[in-house]
């Protein structure tokens, strides 16, 4: 019975998500990643004047057979700095992902809802406690690292060629691009914290 | 006051970021006149209920009864918040959300030590919620009364311990017999000890069962002595 619930109730969200404003504006996306309605693929779009602005951000979602009595679970496929989203890993700390979950919540509020987190970060709850301390200490030098990260991995508009250059500088040195972007982000760009923090 | 109502039925503004412009939306539903002034969530939500009827929404499907326009403006408004589809067994809470009986009882039984409503997150609990009787409800028995359906089970085999289970029942078996009958203590004990040979051989031999067997005689040996000194101390 759990399952039925569960698929019946994602078949009509997922058509009520088909059909809401969101979607004409292009700001949030669903789509099925298998067969049986338990596995699906979210996409967000940076909210206007944030750091992300003009991002697409990639999410999976895997639907628990007793959802909706249970949240879904969710997590970022595209990476992002951001204080409450592991820049590592993807995964999210935001209340109504855990306790705060409603039965009556949607697929569709849950998007929404992360879509809401990037807008309005709460660095005294992260999950990515190093960017927390960035946003907080920082916060200019979080903006553009946030803004750098949704140029490289999320197809925002804002380059920042010194960045690149130095994340190009760790390449060299044969550290693989990722490493080397996080590791710079943690340490304000400062080259030479990177590396020793890498080698 | 249809199109408002509805939206906060299917649309919970659960965050303060659901900013839903429903009633700026042009309406471009041809197919379904009556409805003029609705917003598009009250148009989807019509639509799975009607278009792709659901296996078990009998309502939807009946061709026949009175004014099935009327009925379809109407049905959208009493979509039970938990599993979107019309409320079977409908309640309400007092903070006026609406659901199955079954899925709200879900819910309160995941969550027992915060009860709260799944749309506002009022506090609600089992006693107060209003079973709610339409004129042709079959019979206007409280839903709450009522058997709910079986908790959704985790999926999980047991592992194959038939063994260990049949000497665990004789166990049990010779405990429940001991406690009864103290004053025929001796009998009973013995007749616990047949029973050991009885299931011994009906499973046919297995030596660690036969071990176990003998292990738990000679335990009730023992426990049976001491209750007879103690009885005869006593
Ligand atoms: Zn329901
Ligand atoms: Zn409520």
């Amino acid at each position: 019975m759990a399952v039925n619930m569960a698929v019946s109730r994602i078949k009509r969200e997922f058509k009520e998500v088909l059909k809401s404003d969101e979607i004409a504006q292009c700001s949030i996306k669903l789509e099925l990643a298998n067969d049986n309605f338990t596995e699906l693929r979210g996409e967000i779009a940076g909210p206007p004047d944030t750091p992300y602005e003009k991002g697409t951000f990639l999410l999976e979602i895997h639907v628990p057979e007793t959802y909706p009595f249970n949240p879904p679970k969710v997590k970022f496929i595209t990476k992002i700095w951001h204080p409450n989203i592991s820049s590592v890993t993807g995964a999210i700390c935001l209340d109504i992902l855990k306790d705060n979950w409603a039965a009556a919540m949607t697929l569709r509020t849950v998007l929404l809802s992360l879509q809401a987190l990037l807008a309005a970060a709460e660095p005294d709850d992260p999950q990515d406690a190093v960017v927390a301390s960035q946003f907080k200490d920082n916060y200019e030098m979080f903006c553009k690292t946030a803004k750098h990260w949704t140029n490289v991995y999320a197809k925002g508009p804002h380059k920042f060629p010194d960045f690149d250059a130095k994340v190009q500088r760790l390449r060299d040195m044969g550290v693989n691009d990722f490493d080397a972007r996080a590791a710079l982000s943690r340490h304000n760009w400062d080259i030479n914290l990177a590396t020793n923090d890498i080698f | 006051m249809s199109s408002s109502q509805t939206t906060t039925v299917n649309d919970p503004h659960l965050d303060n970021t659901t900013t839903t412009n429903n009633d700026t939306l042009p309406n471009n539903n041809s197919q379904e006149p009556s409805t003029s002034t609705d917003s598009s969530q009250y148009r989807s939500s019509t639509q799975y209920s009607f278009k792709p009827p659901p296996e078990n929404s009998k309502t939807s499907t009946k061709p026949d009864l009175d004014d099935n326009e009327e009925e379809k403006r109407d049905d959208s408004m009493y979509v039970c918040n938990i599993c979107l589809d019309i409320a079977k067994e409908s309640v309400i809470t007092m903070c006026g959300h609406l659901f199955c009986w079954p899925c709200l009882n879900c819910w309160l039984e995941t969550k027992p030590q915060r009860q709260l409503c799944p749309v506002c997150k009022a506090a609600i609990s089992k006693d107060k919620v209003v079973p709610l009787y339409g004129r042709n409800n079959e019979k206007q028995q409280d839903p709450r009364s009522k058997k709910s359906p079986p908790r959704p089970q985790a999926q999980r085999t047991e592992p194959d311990n038939s063994q260990n289970y049949q000497g665990f029942q004789s166990f049990g078996d010779a405990g429940f017999h001991l406690s009864f009958g103290i004053g025929a203590f001796p009998f009973v004990f013995f007749g616990s000890s047949f029973n050991f040979n009885d299931i011994r051989q009906r499973n046919g031999q297995n030596g660690s069962q036969f071990e176990e067997d003998q292990f738990l005689s000679k335990v009730f040996l023992w426990v049976a002595i001491i209750f007879f000194c103690w009885l005869i101390l006593a």
